[in-house]
């Protein structure tokens, strides 16, 4: 089936991605570069040099010790600790968050590359590539759901929660509903192909299943790729990379 | 015609800042955490601008403006002065106490990056604020923030006190035990001559830490403070350096190592630390029994500012025990205490240069002890102290407030009279035993065995 819409071909949308990579890729560089701005300690001098940046993270991510680095990365990184001893709500919603997008990105990777596989039968794996892309719909409904999950509690909280909702900027608002749509438009976009794996294809529609996978991708790309690196949502790069820096916090 | 603003081209500086510090910047993720805790936003809470994530955020901002993808392409954008001197305005409105940090999700080391930018805006001649503009003054005149002698530093020393000239451990006291609250300084000598451990302290030749001058971003002369101090320890040859001032611990453990040039051979230990030593070793001899419920005020700068420095045992649960021990006492704890301790508003320059919030917030840490029924605070801090009581007179409480090293004189039955000094008429302190009484003959019984724990 064909998954194209609006004059759009594989090669074009391959292009697309690597363009979208090459911005995003340079805007990481452009921001290491930036925070090179400043000196690699107290009182030194100011040098301004991507690779400034980069050693003087990994002087602080490692000066105690290998351990604590994997420490830090485990409980601090990975399961959010700090942000679990202030709000058990809090740390489900990103948990959540976390793990179903990252897992949503890494299978979506894999089923990119399975579609270059597919299309120019590398090696003759096409066949393949179909069975390993059939395989990604499981995980697809499963880490989608969670995202939705975690999406929903981040919507509810700043319409609910006062606080929440007085300290909530056009910015938290443009990430929220754009991750929120992004997940509705993933579901939709997998139930009109007629591959979701819990609903079958009970919502097939070849017709409307082009539309939404476009707008899906589109939505992704656009986000998280072309606007992260120069925008506030760098928090989701510098956060962690601050955890580690830090060794945890005090 | 529209109003016109100042417009100058003279670029916000970077250079205390490390790339770290600049990537903590866009790490903050305007959780909003921080806010329910900050003690500042808690008393101007019509002012969300000096909340840390809006400062964070103007500070992006204006990064943004120099250094950021559209700087690059079309060039840096003016700087607005009249934001610059508002953003100013609202960076000093904090007491770095650093609950925004001990609370924050990614762990953005928020004291040491207030303390960084606000060194940036003073290179650019944007701070500091206020009266804390004459500190780098009377600090390079006098060598302490109260204009005393330095030759009468040691003003407070009984006659009868022995303090030797050099010796393995040294006590610190600080300008403000030097020069207003005497009687911390008495306390300490007498307990350590009464438990026979042999000290000197450095006199004429200690200046002041010059905490206050990192805390408002005035770096000039602090090279020279932590040298001198360092030297003159080093020079009297002692291993162990003793603090009963919060401010001057975390000062000389974290800022005078970053300035000094060479190695230094000794180590700070918080006089609390080393008095529960000597407590629960039996070297000390109790008195009397304290008939008072008491509680205790973590000091920021020697709890959550160098907790990740001594660990949790020497800044949070030394004093505690210190005070678990004292006789008959009834210790009990805040609602707000150890790392998420609710600042008293002395610090980060506030008291100086915001007196009205410093009293706002110091009136409100009285409040958090009167709720668990506290008759007497306590504190490691002489600074905490001397605004907790300036809350707490503005307010009315009759709340008593003494150090935990005053305490601990009184019921090992040590006598805390200040000798005659010049100092004496600029004394701030809640008598102990005194007429402005804090702590009553009355309240004192002598000690009985059940009083002591552990026996």
């Amino acid at each position: 089936m064909a998954f194209y819409t609006l004059g759009l071909t594989f090669s074009i949308m391959i292009a697309l991605t690597v363009a979208v990579l090459a911005i995003w890729i340079y805007g990481l560089y452009f921001n290491f570069k930036r925070w090179g701005l400043g000196s690699t300690g107290y009182q030194d001098e100011l040098r301004n040099s991507f690779w400034l940046f980069i050693a003087t993270w990994i002087h602080e991510a490692f000066e105690d010790g290998i351990w604590v680095f994997i420490r830090t990365l485990i409980l601090d990184v990975f399961l959010l600790r700090r942000t679990l001893r202030r709000s058990p709500v809090r740390w489900i919603m990103h948990m959540t968050m976390f793990y179903g997008f990252l897992t949503l990105a890494t299978v979506s990777g894999l089923g990119l590359l399975m579609d270059i596989i597919e299309h120019f039968n590398i090696l003759g794996l096409a066949e393949g590539a179909e069975m390993v892309k059939h395989m990604t719909e499981l995980p697809f409904d499963i880490f989608g759901y969670l995202l939705l999950f975690g999406v929903t509690i981040a919507v509810l909280r700043r319409l609910i929660l006062k606080d929440v909702r007085d300290n909530t900027t056009a910015y938290d608002v443009v990430l929220v509903g754009g991750v929120f749509l992004i997940t509705i438009t993933g579901f939709y976009a997998e139930w009109l192909r007629g591959n979701a794996f819990l609903v079958g294809d009970a919502f097939a529609s070849p017709i409307y299943a082009p539309h939404f996978s476009l707008i899906h991708t589109i939505l992704a790309l656009a986000l998280f790729a072309v606007i992260l690196p120069w925008s506030k949502y760098l928090h989701i790069i510098a956060g962690p990379l601050t955890i580690l820096a830090r060794r945890g916090g005090e | 015609m529209a109003e016109e603003t100042k417009t100058e081209s003279k670029p916000i500086t970077t250079g205390f800042l490390s790339s770290t510090q600049l990537m903590e910047i866009d790490a903050c993720t305007n959780c909003g955490e921080c806010m329910k805790w900050c003690p500042t936003y808690g008393i101007y809470n019509d002012k969300p601008e000096i909340t840390p994530p809006a400062k964070i955020k103007a500070f992006r901002d204006l990064m943004g403006g120099q250094h950021g993808l559209r700087a690059k392409i079309f060039g840096p954008k003016k700087l607005n002065e009249d934001e610059i001197d508002k953003f100013t305005y609202d960076f000093y409105m904090c007491s770095t106490c650093g609950v925004c940090g001990s609370v924050c999700p990614v762990g953005i080391n928020t004291v040491e990056l207030w303390e960084a930018i606000r060194a940036n805006l003073v290179r650019r001649g944007n701070g500091p604020y206020e009266k804390q503009k004459f500190f780098p003054q009377l600090l390079y005149k006098d060598r302490n923030p109260y204009g005393g002698k330095a030759e009468e530093r040691l003003s407070f020393v009984p006659p009868d006190a022995e303090v030797l000239e050099s010796a393995n451990i040294a006590y610190f006291p600080g300008c403000t035990a030097a020069y207003r609250q005497q009687t911390l300084g008495v306390a300490t000598v007498r307990i350590l001559n009464a438990l026979d451990i042999p000290f000197c302290m450095l006199g004429k030749d200690e200046w002041c830490c010059a905490s206050v001058l990192v805390r408002t971003g005035q770096r000039d002369i602090m090279r020279e403070h932590a040298n001198h101090n360092v030297d003159a320890f080093k020079d009297r040859g002692v291993e162990t350096v003793l603090y009963a001032c919060a401010g001057c611990i975390r000062t000389a453990s974290i800022d005078w190592p970053r300035w000094y040039e060479g190695y230094i051979p000794y180590k700070n230990v918080p006089l609390s630390v080393y008095l529960r030593e000597k407590i629960q070793n039996g070297e000390v001899e109790w008195k009397h029994s304290l008939n008072k419920k008491l509680t205790f005020h973590d000091p920021c700068h020697s709890g959550r500012h160098i907790l990740h420095h001594i660990g949790k045992d020497w800044t949070f649960e030394a004093p505690r025990d210190v005070y678990h021990a004292f006789p008959g006492a009834e210790y009990v704890e805040m609602e707000r205490s150890r790392e998420l301790q609710r600042c008293c508003g002395a610090g980060g320059g506030v008291k100086a240069g915001v007196p009205d919030l410093a009293l706002g917030m110091g009136s409100a840490r009285v409040r958090d002890g009167e709720e668990v029924g506290a008759e007497i605070m306590s504190s490691t801090c002489p600074f905490c102290r001397r605004n907790i009581m300036d809350g707490r007179n503005a307010m009315g409480s009759k709340m008593g407030f003494a150090d935990q090293v005053e305490i601990m004189a009184v019921l090992m039955g040590l006598d805390v009279a200040i000798p005659p000094n010049p100092y004496l008429k600029y004394q701030e302190w809640d008598d102990v035993l005194g007429d402005r009484i804090c702590i009553k003959p009355g309240d004192l019984e002598p000690v009985k065995p059940d009083d002591i724990e552990g026996d």
